[in-house]
């Protein structure tokens, strides 16, 4: 049987991806967004899943507003890596795993979440900014990929409550699956960020402390909230943290939050944390969240 | 109205891209997106007239795009991951859409941030 060891919550800002193309690890302004990840990865080499399952979402890149689906989930058995106007970054297309992507869709949709189903498309920053963090890509990635799609840019979108029945759904799914795989399920997006209008270069970082707490311990306060609720807190384009629901809702209520790095440089807060289910392994790091966190001037 | 947009109104400066700016929008953001494709963009480069031509685009929506107005492109309707791709192509970095949709200059906006450096 298929089953959820974890689960990561995530930034995907582009900037993430250009630092790790840019290897700017050693400069001071980034440092910091590296760090932020290595307890992450370190986990991941340590406990191995053999399928990330990540909820993003596509940028205008692979959809468009011809025909922009709700949720769409990705059954190929490779993904391109898109160009979004400078070229694809140059890391290798990433592995799909076609038979559990098609038992979730099947699932999914016999619990009636009506999915698209893609194929053959590329994926963007949504997922390959903050890959390139979490798992080593030379000569090849280490596992493969179920990409769940969700809209959080072209209004309506679903509901934080529905994103998170999604997750509570693709739980349901992995554990009846009967092969033996361990999936860690990623949420993508945010935290505080708005893109557009006079109000770009809004941050809120109290709000974003607040939801690192709540997703953990009360992700149905989060659930509870509407759109415009997370767009005055977070910025309009901080809405997409809701993304971070279907994570939350695929693991345990007992599913405990072991990491979490917090980084605010420029637009848009960068933020890493990492969910273990109770039962696992224990390891030396658990237990004790660590915060690298700056402060907003 | 969406009622989870319900309020919305109440955050200045905050243009939710809905069903209305999109269809409003609709070629704009075809012509933007499609700056993805290698061949839409060597055009635009060579020749932006016959690029918005191929896209269709009126002659606001061929003002806008031509300077790079992001502030107003929002307003029309464009939607920022269409406008980022435009902004890639024209070497514009995310702080300088940013900054300019603020009215500031880059100096200006870098300023109010961080770590001015981390870009």
């Amino acid at each position: 049987m298929a089953r959820i060891i974890g689960g990561i919550g995530t930034s995907h800002v582009p900037t993430i991806g250009m630092a790790f193309d840019r290897k700017k690890r050693g400069d001071p302004d980034w440092t910091p967004l590296f760090e932020g990840y290595d307890a992450v990865a370190s986990w991941l080499a340590e406990r191995k899943p053999d399928v990330l399952v990540f909820f993003y979402n596509d940028h205008a890149t692979s959809f468009f507003f011809d025909l922009y689906p709700t949720f769409a989930i990705g059954v190929s058995e490779e993904f391109a890596i898109a160009d979004e106007g400078l070229g694809p970054r140059p890391i290798p297309r990433l592995k799909g795993h076609p038979r559990l992507a098609r038992h979730l869709a099947e699932s999914l949709v016999n619990a009636e979440f009506d999915l698209a189903v893609f194929q053959d498309l590329p994926l963007d920053h949504g997922c390959t900014s903050p890959l390139t963090m979490l798992w080593p890509h030379s000569p090849d990635w280490p596992g493969a990929l179920v990409p769940i799609e969700i809209n959080v840019v072209q209004y309506p979108l679903p509901t934080a409550r529905r994103c998170y029945k999604l997750g509570q759904a693709v739980r349901r799914a992995v554990e009846s699956y009967p092969e033996d795989l361990k999936v860690v399920v990623v949420g993508t997006g945010g935290l505080s960020h708005q893109m557009q209008g006079e109000r770009a270069g809004f941050n809120n970082t109290e709000w974003d402390m607040r939801f690192l707490d709540l997703i953990e311990r009360e992700p149905e306060t989060l659930a509870a909230m509407r759109h415009v609720d997370f767009a005055r807190l977070g910025g309009s384009e901080g809405v997409e943290v809701i993304m971070w629901l279907p994570m939350r809702g695929a693991l345990s209520d007992g599913a405990r939050k072991i990491h979490q790095s917090y980084y605010l440089p420029m637009t848009t807060a960068m933020a890493v944390a990492l969910f273990e289910e109770p039962g696992a392994p224990s390891r030396a790091a658990a237990g004790a969240v660590k915060r690298a966190e700056r402060a907003p001037a | 109205m969406n009622p989870q947009l319900e309020g919305i109104e109440a955050l200045e400066g905050t243009y939710p891209f809905d069903l209305e700016r999109s269809a409003k929008a609709l070629r704009v953001n075809r012509f933007l997106r499609g700056l993805i494709v290698p061949d839409n963009r060597q055009l635009f480069r060579e020749n932006p007239e016959a690029a918005f031509d191929k896209a269709g685009l009126t002659g606001e929506e061929r003002q806008l795009v031509h300077a790079r107005d992001w502030g107003a492109l929002v307003r029309y309707g464009a939607t920022f991951f269409a406008l980022e791709k435009l902004a890639r192509v024209s070497g514009v970095s995310n702080p300088e859409m940013v900054a300019q949709m603020r009215s500031e200059t880059l100096e200006q906006f870098l300023k109010t941030r961080n770590v001015p450096g981390a870009r």
